[in-house]
């Protein structure tokens, strides 16, 4: 498992940090969040140390959600909730606050505290016309999910480039910030 | 998440009905009402990002951020436990690809992946829908997380009563995925993801949460 030292969510996947387990397999971890946004808050976690959602592969990506998805279900079954939310923050501008990509699944009850909404906000025809472009055009890199293990190396020339180390350095720069 | 005005009211009455249905019944009659399977199949107009077999991505028209995409699954499921596990995990590799897409076309610094479960955790529509929100500093988008203090016995029962509920699933033949890998493969990922960053700096910053 590639761990990264001194950071605490791989502390937790390590048992130096004692934790409320509630999954465990070879790649995912699912604890309680001691200071939980609502009793029964579960962060669903890589045991591989990655910092951002773009660096986490195809395949842990779709462990990790489908955890997070039996999670979602098991609250809905034994807690009693009236909903959950599954919740990323990428980055620190997003909210994040720790360098190791969680998911949260959170339960939800009416008039909990809980914000997940916005202001819905109007573009004009020229700004949506404008960001759908350069979304579609980005978009069209996406290709091949390797959503099994890799037997050789291969290159698949449709998949995204994955982000060169001066974007990275950009984008995970923030991080360094105390929040 | 503005994307279909039901009252509360309305909302209890068709609840009412979904219930006297069988699950046939209430799927078709859930594809009728959607207004998502209409933008799915196109008798809708939107703005596509990306489709592929399983997923669509479009803009939300009243974002949160420019470029905020609400990302669906082509068949209609009305909440996520429905939904099988290879279609989820396609759901998100999309979520993930799209998230890249934004940090490199559209100058976001950030992206919040959110989905609602339940009225009361936001859900407006009956489609499933993941969100994907660029996000920049100081954009005025604020989600609030409390931190609330539970004690230790608390946690522990809470915690018993989810291992037990996802024993059960596990249990259940209906979803086989969910059982633990017999043999654990080992390292899977050996390297660290390319493009080096100062990790380090980064966690001792962030560690002490």
């Amino acid at each position: 498992m590639a761990k990264k030292e001194g950071c605490i969510i791989c502390q937790i996947v390590g048992n130096q940090i004692p934790s409320k387990k509630v999954y465990e397999d070879d790649l995912v971890l699912a604890v309680l969040d001691v200071n939980g946004a609502n009793p029964g808050h579960c962060f669903v976690i890589p045991k591989n140390h990655y910092p951002i959602i773009e660096q986490v592969p195809d395949l842990e990506i779709g462990k990790l959600f489908n955890v997070s998805n039996k999670i979602s279900s098991a609250i809905f079954e034994s807690l009693g909730v009236q909903g959950t939310n599954i919740f990323v923050a990428n980055g620190i501008p997003a909210g994040q606050t720790v360098a190791h990509f969680t998911i949260n699944v959170i339960p939800r009850k009416e008039n909990d505290g809980i914000n997940l909404q916005w202001q819905p906000r109007q573009l004009s025809e020229e700004e949506m016309s404008t960001v759908e472009l350069k979304l579609k055009e980005q978009a069209k890199n996406i290709g091949h999910f390797e959503k099994e293990e890799r037997k050789t190396a291969k290159i698949h020339p449709s998949k995204p480039a994955a982000l060169s180390e001066e974007e990275e350095e950009y984008f995970t720069r923030q991080l360094r910030r105390v929040p | 998440m503005a994307e279909q005005n039901i009252s509360p009211e309305q909302l209890k009455a068709l609840q009412e009905k979904i219930k006297q249905m069988s699950p046939e019944e209430l799927k078709e009659f859930q594809k009728k009402q959607c207004i998502f399977c209409q933008i799915i199949s196109g008798k809708v107009q939107s703005r596509k990002i990306y489709e592929d077999d399983k997923v669509i991505a479009l803009l939300d028209i009243n974002p949160a951020n420019p470029g905020h995409v609400l990302l669906l699954t082509k068949e209609h499921y009305s909440i996520m436990p429905q939904i099988p596990d290879d279609e989820l995990a396609h759901v998100f590799m999309a979520a993930k690809s799209l998230s890249n897409s934004m940090l490199r076309s559209i100058d976001a610094q950030g992206t919040n992946i959110i989905v609602a479960n339940g009225i009361a955790a936001g859900q407006r529509a009956q489609h499933f829908m993941a969100h994907l929100i660029p996000r920049k500093e100081n954009d005025g988008v604020d989600f609030v997380l409390p931190q609330k203090v539970m004690d230790e016995k608390e946690i522990e029962a809470v915690g018993n009563k989810l291992i037990a509920s996802l024993g059960e699933g596990e249990k259940a033949d209906e979803k086989p995925q969910f059982k633990v890998p017999e043999k654990p493969k080992e390292s899977k990922v050996s390297k660290q993801p390319k493009g080096e960053i100062d990790l380090d700096e980064i966690s001792k910053l962030l560690g002490a949460k």
